[in-house]
Formats: structure tokens, C-alpha cells, sequence
């Protein structure tokens, strides 16, 4: 179908997918070349920079501060999050078990010994897709966390970076993950300090980690790990 | 916007790619008075601009690990959305049609060179290559993104036929193409 678009046909259907004009068989192959052909997403992406700009002469307008209340209620109903656990008995009970197995032989494996000074956290970090997963432990007896990949990677010439907040704080890094398929990492010292709600997250970035102090990349996903306690 | 907005901007997306609340706070502070002028202008209406615009903090919520892969600046990002939800409301008022959804296309890690340069260069062109277009096709071109019109509607509008106005407005957009990158 493609082969018989010229390059400027193709420009041309990717302003029309970005306007919205398309619809029946044209739209059908302009949906289907933006998710397939990266030329074409791209160009697509090309004609919306290119196309906002026509809002440029907008000036602002005050938003009624009610949408705001109104939205940030819509989105955080629950200030507390579900728990991993309430999520994970749901829809895969066996699954969590072989987390638990696998927690306690990846403690046992790094630290060399069983670890039963303090609190242990497992989570697991799994793309919408569930293209990208990563078990985590947390072992609060010595402020690190173990990470395990279970399926997929950082794309070619890129590398995993580890990420992690309290609630309400600013996600830091807690460390690059460039190889491998395990990695121990010890808590940078805000997060060894978070009580209550803790987030990990995983993104791709640059070999050498992100240069802004924030995910530049992909990020995976995140996981909210409740009821995290000190060291006892 | 200067480098510096652009940057806080676009940290602030990446932390609320991370679940951070917060930050999606300021997010909201920093851009919602633009996207609100943005779904204003296409709906004309307070009342669903309004609307039109939590829906649009919805899908930057849950988006917004999709930011990066996009190649988009972080404002032309939030342009978009805003414009493509505010279109697709109003056309939903009067025909159910469906819209191109940015988020599932297939995405490079980071911008391209190519999208840099787009992004850069062009960015303050399409003003002046836009005066340079027969004022028919830039009427075109503007209504088709800022009032939602189908080809249907501007051949009417036009009163030409619908294939004589997709051959104009397709020579408009290549033309304005070839002058935004010159």
C-alpha cells in the first residue's frame, strides 16, 4: 500500500493525520503508518510542532481555580495509594508468592546471609504493555534495594537509571543501571529517610545517566510501595 | 518561553511521568492558563474549554511517561494534546469521527536530529511563511487546526469541490512546508 506514496505524498497524508482530516481508508493507513513507519511518525510529529505554533498569538487565560480542586480530586481521589499487595492478590496470587521466593533468594544471594534486622519491601515496576518488568526489593535493615529485570531492556545504546520519592518529593536517582540483569543499589540518603510511601521508578537514558537530574528518557513505570518504616 | 521555562517545563513532565503530585501541581501552574486559550480559541465557549482542559491534565497525567519518546518540546506536547482534545470535542458535537491519537505512535528514544532542528528553526516561521500563502489556503490551513474543519467543510465554505480543496490545501501545507524549513 505504502510502496506506491511518494515521499511528498506521504508528507502530505501526515499533515492531513495530524490535522485530523483524514477519515475511512485514508485514515485507516495514515493510523496504521504512524504506529509502523517511524519516517512517517515523525513527520506527523514534524507537522504538530510546526502547527502549534499557530496558537503562539494566544495569550493566557485564567483558568477558574474550582477546575483545578475539581481535577486534582478527579485524579487523587485516595491520597493513599493501594498497597502492592491488595493489587497484586487481585490478579496474580501465584505471582506474588514467586516474588516472595524470589526476594528472599536475591537477599540471601547479594547479602550472603538472610537478612531479619529489618522491614522488607517487594515490588514489582511492569510497563502498561507489560513489555518491561523489574522485581524490586527494598531491605530497609540495610537501605538498599535489589533489582531484578524479568523482562525486556534499555534500547540499543541506552541504559537503565533507578529513581525513587517520597510522597509529595521530588523523584532523585538512586543509581545508573547499565548492565547486567540483577543490580544492588544503595538508598541515597533522602530516600533511606522516607517513612510511609516510597516510589520507585525505572526510565532509559543516555549511557552515563540523565543530564537534567529528572528521567529524560522512557520511563517504565513506577511502583508506590506503602507502609515503609524505618530500620529497626 | 525561554530555555530556562522550556527546561523547568520539561523536568517537571519527567517528574510526573514518575507518580510525583507535586510536580504535576506546578505542571498545572506553569501551562494551564496556555492550554486554556488554546481549548478557548477551538471551543469558544468557557464552560467546555474548561472541561475540555481537565480532560486534557488527564491524559498528561497518565501520559506522561510517553513525553520523551514523542520528540516533541514539552509546550508543542501539551499544545497538541490540548488542540486534538479540544477538536475532538467539538466535532463531537456534531459528527462522531475519530482523531489521530499521538500516543500510539511508533516513537524514537529522544528526539531526532531532525526533530531538533524542526523544533528550533521553524518554531517562529509559520507567521511569516503563513503571509506568504494565497489567503484562501492559509484560511484553509488555520481552519482546519484551530476551528476542526473536515474537507467537507471547507469545501463549502469555499465552494469548491471537496477534491479541489484537499489539491489546495495539500499544496498550501507543502508549500508552507518548503518555506518554514528555507
Amino acid at each position: 500500500m505504502t510502496a506506491d506514496l511518494t515521499p511528498d505524498d506521504k508528507d502530505a497524508m501526515a499533515a492531513e493525520y495530524a490535522l485530523g482530516l483524514l477519515s475511512g481508508d485514508d485514515f485507516a493507513q495514515a493510523q496504521h503508518l504512524a504506529t509502523t513507519d517511524r519516517g512517517f511518525a515523525q513527520s506527523v510529529t514534524n507537522w504538530e510542532i510546526r502547527l502549534a505554533t499557530l496558537t503562539d498569538e494566544l495569550e493566557p487565560e485564567k483558568p477558574n481555580p474550582a477546575s483545578k480542586k475539581e481535577l486534582l480530586a478527579k485524579l487523587f481521589p485516595n491520597p493513599k495509594p493501594t498497597s502492592f499487595w491488595e493489587r497484586v492478590w487481585v490478579w496474580q496470587a501465584a505471582g506474588a508468592l514467586s516474588l516472595l521466593l524470589l526476594a528472599v533468594v536475591l537477599v540471601i544471594d547479594f547479602a550472603g546471609q538472610p537478612t531479619a534486622t529489618g522491614p522488607l519491601y517487594t515490588a514489582e515496576i511492569v510497563t502498561e504493555a507489560g513489555d518491561f518488568r523489574v522485581v524490586a526489593v527494598l531491605d530497609k535493615s540495610t537501605d538498599e534495594v535489589f533489582l531484578t529485570r524479568t523482562a525486556g531492556a534499555a534500547p540499543e545504546g541506552r541504559i537503565l537509571q533507578v529513581w525513587a520519592h517520597g510522597e509529595g518529593e521530588p523523584a532523585i536517582s538512586v543509581g545508573l543501571w547499565s548492565e547486567g540483569d540483577t543490580i544492588r543499589l544503595p538508598l541515597p540518603q533522602t530516600i533511606a529517610a522516607v517513612e510511609g510511601v516510597l516510589t520507585l521508578g525505572v526510565s532509559e537514558e543516555p549511557p552515563g545517566g540523565s543530564l537534567t537530574g529528572s528521567p529524560s528518557g522512557r520511563v517504565f513505570g513506577t511502583i508506590d510501595i506503602t507502609g515503609v518504616t524505618g530500620r529497626i | 518561553m525561554t530555555a530556562e521555562q522550556r527546561d523547568e517545563i520539561e523536568a517537571l513532565i519527567a517528574q510526573v511521568a514518575l507518580g510525583n503530585q507535586t510536580a504535576f501541581s506546578h505542571l498545572y501552574e506553569a501551562t494551564s492558563g496556555k492550554l486554556l486559550a488554546v481549548c478557548l480559541r477551538v471551543l469558544n465557549e468557557r464552560a467546555a474549554a474548561e472541561d475540555a482542559m481537565q480532560e486534557v491534565y488527564v491524559k498528561v497525567w497518565s501520559k506522561a511517561d510517553r513525553y520523551q519518546v514523542t520528540g516533541h518540546s514539552p509546550m508543542t506536547w501539551l499544545i497538541t494534546i490540548a488542540r486534538n482534545t479540544a477538536i475532538d470535542r467539538l466535532r463531537s458535537r456534531k459528527i462522531d469521527r475519530n482523531i489521530a491519537d499521538y500516543s500510539e505512535r511508533i516513537a524514537e528514544p529522544g528526539p531526532s536530529p531532525e526533530q531538533s532542528a524542526v523544533a528550533a528553526s521553524e518554531s517562529r516561521r509559520i507567521v511569516a511563511c503563513l503571509d506568504e500563502l494565497e489567503a484562501d489556503r492559509r484560511a484553509a490551513i488555520t481552519g482546519a487546526y484551530l476551528d476542526g474543519k473536515s474537507y467537507k467543510d471547507l469545501s463549502e465554505q469555499f465552494a469548491v469541490p471537496l477534491n479541489t480543496m484537499r489539491t489546495w490545501l495539500r499544496r498550501g501545507l507543502s508549500d508552507l512546508r518548503e518555506c518554514m524549513s528555507r
